[in-house]
């Protein structure tokens, strides 16, 4: 059999899921035998779903799949689990109020007189597994008492129990501390070592660095390629991960900043999980320009984001547009001090599936006086609304009637834009504008916000995606652990590099430079 | 042609639960029948139909009774299409009519009035006391989390045996056998439409006055709008700056009106007392008529035609031969069943939707071509 060392190979793997979205573009993907392979992109980037679909969570709309030499149709978990693939997830699946010992032979407990669970055979099991990989835990202790390191560690001897040989983990150091992220390479290595194949899902490189033996990055739901860890510098994955395609230009004029729009000073928040996510971040921006925040996502911007309209409440600090405070205001007064959002996640906030585009694009003015005669809608005027906006924002549909899951990503994202770029704001929020879109849509955008920026409005454009960044925004700063790291006046001097320096925490600015962005 | 594909797809899926829940109640004939032929004609053809030395005729009367049994699910069904357009599965429409029903029978004993305006005031009396009581599941949703589904299924039984104690005990007329009020006052009974016994009263025009109200106020103003959009994506109305809160407790209010409004016109077009001793059961089926109209009020008339047709057949069926009158509700409960399986036939769907996205796809992509070569 030719490719015999391979254990897992993925070929032209492509999902489409129900609401349309492309996760994965015939993707190859290739893992050899007791390696520890790190899969890497960044959010969004499909690895997840790819990582679904080889765990039987999710079906693949094209592409083949070969475990062990042997093609497999996986249609469930169970079936993976029984090829021999185990899958430790970002939020842990245990049950809180059992121990770690029913916990790890849940659904397979050793039974005694055919009646009872043989709870003392568990905890035999659990020790004896324990002490075999090396992975140290109380089996008597209940779920909801032990830390997070030793959750994670339960359900890796989880996987291990029920067989598995290739163990998937997701993202498996964003909730641990350094003591525990070291303690966890150990173990793997010790893992690797008896011959088990890991595929390691992140975003951080020196993790990667550190104990990876190949990597594979995908971006926008296709693959980048496959890289030896050893021979591939930081930079090299940095590019590869947030890099650019193609160089990109944007043309516009130079900016003319005025007065301040938007200040945020000291804003601190820490999560449910005791992570600070924002640590006395303070910025402005002005009239008339563009404000980028670049930096490798969950450094703080989807917290900045919900904090600016009040989707979230931060422990400290202040949000002012044009003097009045947004913190804590309905999302209805937010807008009628002419804020606008182009959310993130546009599936979620930026759209309501099944209703019509029409529906979609009123959302923030459907009880305006003008499209109201009484208590009745004038349809006439909302009919004429609608058409206006779907012509002057090039939504490819069929007609106004037709509901928004209808349409692709692209035309979706223009629903959200014709609608929050059409109400006449001072202040926009871009975040990541232009994800997951065809380049038909992304450049239209793109140039409608450097339209209104330069008659007058303020943007702050959150993306991760380093080209946009660069070269939509007038001015930009770097967010790095929920920090401002770096703020430069002007983008036009910067190369990538540098950028990848600064984004990924290798670097950062002075506080007498990084204060500048204030502009007091 | 995208959107006719799942038209016709929404379409056959309606049609094709009715037929698999007809095709599950037949067997059910068949299995407990000796003359299933006969049984099933009763069903299928008894309700508008007289059956005489096997020819013909039309029975209008049976017709009429089958309109005046729709006046109080058109209500209820309306009601639930509300409620569940916000997502909001109050199941209180139960105990609404019955509430409803009684304030308004009430009114119509100790108040004094002219016989035009009598049932007016009764039915809106009623309503409003509806409405109110539904503020306890609503806001017990909005202000605490409280599942809504959970505390409107208690409250039913909460206001039956309120009504009940007041019946009893301050209310009933003792010179009677049964547990009854005192009789309503003429001028508070709503006038029949047609002479004869089929109860058919103004009611049922009042009914089909408000399906047209109710779908103006779901399609054309703005409440009807923040209701379904809220219904459809939570977060994307808090987002988009509505009122969250207030609207869900104006659905369920609403909700609460339309039902309350049911059980007074019911009450007072049907009887000349109170006599419910029980929740009538108008509710539940309520929620069958919206989850058959898909929640748009227009189709509920249809889908209540629909319901009280059957619920007709299964009566003739069950006088005229040797099927039990309970297979209505083995029908009932599978078209409820293959109605509300939404995975019925989802593997389908996601067939239309890959190819929807494919050509959507290849659509976008020639046009970035043709473009090109425009601009070339």
């Amino acid at each position: 059999m030719e490719n015999n060392n391979f254990v897992v190979q993925m070929k032209g793997i492509s999902k489409v899921y129900p609401n349309g979205i492309a996760a994965n573009r015939n993707v190859d993907f290739f893992v050899k035998k007791g390696e520890i392979h790190a899969l890497m992109g960044e959010n969004g980037a499909g690895k997840s779903t790819l990582m679904k679909i080889l765990f039987g969570l999710e079906q693949p709309t094209e592409g083949e799949i070969i475990i062990n030499g042997e093609e497999v149709n996986l249609s469930s978990p169970t079936v993976a689990i029984s090829k021999g693939i185990g899958m430790v997830h970002q939020h842990f699946m245990l049950v809180p109020s059992l121990t770690v010992a029913e916990n790890i032979v849940l659904g397979m407990a050793p039974i005694k007189n055919s009646v009872f669970i043989d709870y003392k055979k568990a905890i035999q099991i659990t020790e004896e597994v324990s002490q075999k990989y090396n992975l140290l835990v109380n089996p008597n202790a209940k779920v909801m008492d032990i830390p997070v390191g030793m959750k994670q560690k339960v359900e890796i001897l989880k996987a291990l129990v029920r067989g598995a040989s290739i163990l998937i983990l997701d993202e498996p150091t964003a909730v641990l501390t350094t003591q525990e992220t070291s303690e966890l390479f150990k173990e793997l290595i010790t893992l690797k070592q008896q011959g088990y194949t890991i595929i390691f899902i992140s975003h951080k490189l020196n993790e990667i660095k550190q104990i990876t033996d190949r990597l594979t990055i995908m971006r926008a739901g296709k693959s980048m390629g496959v890289y030896e860890t050893a021979t591939t510098s930081q930079q090299q994955i940095s590019r590869l991960m947030v890099g650019r395609d193609v160089i990109l230009t944007v043309e516009k004029e130079k900016a003319q900043p005025q007065e301040t729009v938007l200040k945020v000073r000291d804003l601190e928040y820490t999560n449910k999980w005791n992570k600070k996510m924002l640590d006395k971040l303070s910025f402005s921006v002005r009239q008339g320009e563009i404000l980028g925040i670049a930096g490798v996502e969950g450094n703080g911007q989807r917290e900045l984001v919900e904090m600016l309209f009040n989707l979230n409440s931060p422990d400290n600090g202040t949000i002012t547009v044009n003097g009045v405070n947004l913190i804590n205001l309905p999302q209805s007064k937010i807008r009628d001090n002419r804020v606008s959002l182009i959310p993130e996640d546009r599936m979620t906030y930026g759209i309501a599936d099944a209703a019509t585009i029409e529906e979609n694009v009123i959302s923030d003015r459907f009880a305006d006086k003008r499209l109201n005669i009484g208590p009745l809608f004038d349809m006439k005027m909302i009919h004429k609304e609608s058409d206006k906006l779907i012509k002057d924002y090039a939504i490819l549909c069929k007609s106004r009637k037709q509901p928004v899951k209808m349409l692709s990503g692209g035309n979706i994202q223009k629903v959200v834009v014709a609608r929050e770029l059409s109400s006449d704001p001072v202040m926009i929020i871009a975040d990541q504008p232009t994800r997951g879109i065809d380049v038909g849509a992304t450049e239209f955008i793109r140039k409608k916000l450097i339209e209104l920026s330069r008659a007058g409005a303020a943007v702050l454009l959150v993306s991760a995606d380093l080209n946009e960044v660069m070269e939509l925004s007038d001015s930009l700063i770097v967010l790095y652990g929920g920090k401002v790291v770096a703020y430069f006046e002007n983008t036009s001097e910067l190369d990538d590099t540098v950028m990848g320096e600064y984004m990924l925490g290798l670097k950062h600015q002075s506080p007498e430079e990084i204060e500048r962005v204030c502009h007091d | 042609m995208t959107n006719r594909r799942m038209l016709v797809f929404n379409i056959l899926r309606g049609t094709a639960a009715i037929f698999l829940a007809l095709g599950v109640g037949f067997i059910f004939i068949i299995l407990s029948s000796d003359e299933p032929l006969n049984a099933l004609r009763y069903l299928m053809v008894g309700p508008l139909f007289s059956i005489r030395d096997g020819a013909l005729s039309f029975n209008a009367t049976s017709f009429q009774t089958i309109l005046a049994a729709m006046i109080p699910t058109i209500f209820t069904g309306l009601a639930v299409c509300v409620m569940f357009s916000a997502s909001q599965f109050n199941l209180a429409g139960e105990g609404s009519v019955m509430l409803g029903g009684f304030v308004g029978a009430l009114c119509a004993i100790y108040f004094n009035m002219p016989s035009w305006l009598h049932p007016v005031v009764c039915v809106l009396l009623g309503a409003a006391v509806s409405g109110l009581v539904m503020l306890i599941p609503a806001l017990l949703k909005v202000k605490l989390g409280a599942s809504e589904m959970v505390t409107s299924l208690m409250l039913n039984y909460i206001i039956m045996f309120v009504v009940l104690h007041f019946l009893n005990y301050n209310f009933a007329d003792r010179s009677k056998g049964a547990t009854q009020t005192f009789p309503f006052q003429p001028t508070a009974q709503i006038p029949a439409l047609i002479e004869g016994s089929s109860k058919l009263s103004w009611g049922f025009i009042v009914a089909l006055v408000f399906v047209v109200i109710v779908a103006l106020f779901m399609y054309r103003t703005k409440w009807g709008y923040a209701i379904r959009m809220i219904g459809i994506n939570q977060p994307f109305s808090k987002y988009s700056g509505m009122k969250v809160g207030a609207i869900i407790v104006l659905s369920q209010v609403i909700g609460g009106i339309l039902s309350g409004m049911g059980g007074g016109i019911e009450v007072l077009g049907r009887y000349n007392t109170y006599l419910w001793r029980e929740l009538p059961g108008y509710g539940w089926t309520g929620i069958t008529i919206a989850i058959l109209a898909k929640n748009n009020p227009i189709f509920v008339p249809f889908a209540a035609f629909f319901i009280a047709y059957l619920d007709k057949g299964c009566q003739l069926m069950a006088t005229y031969s040797d099927v039990p009158s309970e297979m209505i509700d083995i029908i009932q409960a599978s078209i409820f069943l293959f109605f509300a399986a939404e995975q019925f036939l989802a593997k389908y769907r996601q067939k239309i939707v890959v190819k929807n996205t494919r050509l959507e796809m290849g659509l976008t992509e020639n046009n970035n071509l043709s473009q090109e070569r425009r601009d070339a």
